[in-house]
């Protein structure tokens, strides 16, 4: 199969050259029909942080690799930033290999990740609107959807939060039953304060509180995430109506401690408490944690449950790779099937099948002199039948890998051939 | 057949706790597949068994403690299944059915052929008294098998270790809610029980003794879940003390229930 991947990922190359080959939807959309000049039947790209990829089906034997590469070099203006050694090239199996590897989350930075599937699903949609996706493309990405949402749903790969952020939230989840209904403090207003900010907003958080020394910014963080801002110096007034406490603040001492804690309970009865604390050196007292229904995890923790998550998947790999190794044989087995000979013969057989039934069946209508004579007539019926369609397949040189695999995909449909392969399985 | 039911009972019982527990430990496709069919088939030659009994014997199976543990067996697995058909919650199952298993086994082995009804326990209020008591006692096991799964995450939570009771149950506050749910049933059920059973008492026994154990033995499983009750409405308490009151309310009725009730009690023994 002519299907070669360009591309760059954070294995081949890093941020500061991978961020001058990211393109944006408007620029994918100038560039794919760029390609056509080269021979390129049907293309698909995406980008994403970690990687750019752009997939194509290309007529000749002999695919443009360079040319390609030098396209998306040039399509950036990064001549001279990027080299054409820094993008990596696969071909056939390996390409489609590749593909579903990236769709599955195997290869992603963060293994297992699940946005790649839909940024994926994005690029695909995007050339099909281009209309260069077509026939092949599609059972490509196809099957790569498949193997993508196998991979999620057959094996644990994306299983078990693998940031600190997240695995805040996750852990929030595993205590409140209803997040609409609870309330979260934010202290602080950085980066890690930020993502898990927009991680419980994201969870439908009820209501969520900003704190921060630098006012500005807890305000810019609670416009982000539809926040309340608290003064700094007042949070400590709310907290008996808070469920869930994050803080990320730079202290020299707690700024919550077992007595604070003591009085909140004994004030407000009892109640469920959980607290992250993710600041170095540490924000809360770590005797907290010895309070009945308190919950305290600080970084190490969360590191910890981190770690633990993201070895879960790396043995989720070989899960991974046999759900791969299956789809490629899907789409090797149905690309193989959509040759010109086999399905000549196909055809052929499919035919011939029927006249020698239908013969066998009204042989004796035939007067015993005129058999031979009908067996003659009925084959030579058949061939003319039969002489179109297989000068058609074997002599249109000029028409389109794509067109071909259609035509192919058609005529085994009309005439039921694809049902079966040669070893009887589905095609 | 009565015998072949009743070795049959517990090899059912057994089946279905080890298709839970292979589903919810090793995560077994298999287990997963069939223990919703074992589920089914078990309440259904459990209801043929006790349906059976009943005609065999001419009264229904609640005239001993361990004809009662048979009756308490079916009604925890198929409340168990109602709340798996509401919630689609199946992870909580392998640690409710092990308490139907343990009650249903007990029954096997103990279980004795009653032929003859001793004339006190053909009044209808005695069997609105054991109606509201088999149900109230279930809620009380399904409560009590809830506290337990919430100490459990409780501790794994704490004690920052996430294994699988971390990954497979639910939330604490669901566990607390259920638990909750079940236990305000209990108290209800159980005082109708205690009602009636007063009631009863008056008409069945002409001098009967209010301090026989069995009797005062319930009066403080239900004095304790009165207690549960007021505390967690009035006073908010929740969490870890609620379950473990939960989880010993079901440990004192059991003791009431079979210790008590065999070696202590008087009037609550009919054969």
């Amino acid at each position: 199969m002519n299907l070669l991947c360009a591309g760059i990922s954070h294995h081949t190359a890093p941020l500061d050259v991978r961020e001058r080959l990211w393109f944006s939807s408007e620029e994918i959309r100038r560039t794919l029909p760029l390609l056509k000049p080269l021979g390129v039947g049907e293309s698909v790209m995406f980008s994403t942080c970690n990687r750019t990829e752009l997939y194509s089906l290309t007529e000749q034997s002999s695919i443009p690799s360079d040319e390609i590469k030098k396209i998306l070099i040039s399509q950036k203006s990064a001549d001279g930033n990027v080299q054409e050694s820094d993008l990596f090239t696969l071909t056939g199996g390996d390409a489609a290999r590749h593909l579903f590897r990236v769709a599955s989350g195997i290869d992603s930075m963060v293994l297992g990740d699940v946005q790649i599937l839909a940024q994926v699903k994005e690029g695909f949609h995007l050339a099909t609107e281009l209309g260069t996706a077509g026939f092949f493309m599609n059972r490509l990405f196809q099957l790569a959807f498949r193997a993508g949402k196998r991979s999620r749903t057959e094996t644990e790969i994306g299983d078990g939060a693998v940031s600190v952020s997240y695995a805040a939230v996750e852990l929030a989840e595993k205590i409140f039953d209803d997040m609409q209904k609870k309330t979260a403090l934010v202290i602080g207003a950085g980066e890690t304060a930020d993502l898990t900010a927009t991680h419980l907003r994201g969870k439908d958080i009820g209501r969520l509180f900003i704190t921060n020394r630098t006012q500005s910014r807890a305000e810019e963080l609670a416009a982000k995430v539809q926040g309340e801002v608290v003064p700094f110096d007042r949070w400590t007034d709310i907290v008996h109506d808070v469920d869930i406490i994050i803080s990320s603040v730079e202290v020299n001492r707690f700024i919550l401690t077992a007595p604070d804690i003591e009085r909140l309970l004994d004030r407000h009865g009892s109640k469920t408490l959980f607290i992250i604390d993710i600041g170095v050196p540490r924000n809360i007292d770590p005797d907290v944690k010895n309070f009945e229904n308190v919950f305290l995890y600080d970084l190490d923790t969360l590191n910890l449950m981190v770690e633990e998550n993201l070895q879960k998947r790396r043995a989720e790999i070989p899960k991974v790779e046999s759900v791969i190794t299956e789809v490629l044989a899907e789409l090797t087995h149905w690309y193989s099937s959509l040759e010109v000979n086999p399905t000549i013969t196909a055809l052929t057989q499919f035919m011939e099948n029927i006249r020698q039934e239908e013969l066998a069946k009204n042989i004796n209508r035939f007067d015993p002199k005129d058999r031979e004579l009908a067996e003659l007539v009925t084959k030579r019926i058949i061939n003319k039948i039969i002489h179109a369609p297989i000068v058609n397949l074997r002599t249109e040189p000029e028409a389109s890998l794509s067109d071909r695999l259609q035509k192919m995909s058609a005529i085994q449909k009309l005439f039921g051939l694809s049902r079966t392969s040669k070893d009887g399985s589905d095609v | 057949m009565n015998n072949l039911l009743n070795i049959a009972l517990p090899v059912f019982y057994f089946a279905l706790v080890w298709a839970y527990g292979k589903a919810f430990f090793s995560d077994k496709a298999w287990a997963k597949h069939v223990k919703r069919t074992i589920l089914v088939s078990t309440i259904a030659v459990h209801l043929f068994a006790l349906a059976y009994r009943t005609m065999v014997f001419r009264h229904p199976p609640v005239t001993t403690v361990f004809e009662i543990f048979t009756v308490l067996a079916c009604s925890i697995t198929v409340t168990y299944f109602i709340i798996e058909l509401r919630t689609q919650r199946k992870e909580t199952g392998y640690f409710i059915l092990n308490l139907a298993f343990f009650f249903q086994l007990a029954s096997s082995i103990f279980i004795k052929d009653t032929p003859v009804v001793p004339e006190i326990l053909r009044s209808p209020l005695f069997g609105i008294h054991v109606s509201f008591a088999l149900i109230g006692y279930a809620a009380i096991t399904i409560a009590g098998a809830y506290g337990l799964m919430y100490l459990m995450l409780y501790h794994e939570m704490k004690a920052v270790k996430f294994g699988v009771i971390y990954k497979k149950l639910p939330t604490l506050e669901t566990m607390e809610r259920m638990t909750f749910t079940a236990v305000k049933l209990a108290f209800l059920l159980l005082g109708v029980a205690i009602l009636f059973g007063f009631i009863w008492l008056h008409q069945a026994i002409a001098h009967p003794n209010y301090f026989d154990p069995k009797l005062v033995g319930t009066i403080i499983v239900w004095a304790m879940y009165a207690f549960l009750v007021i505390a967690k409405t009035r006073y908010s308490w929740k969490g870890r003390k609620v379950m473990i009151l939960s989880i010993l309310g079901f440990l004192i009725s059991l003791f009431s229930m079979t210790i008590i009730n065999i070696f202590f009690s008087a009037f609550h023994k009919f054969y």
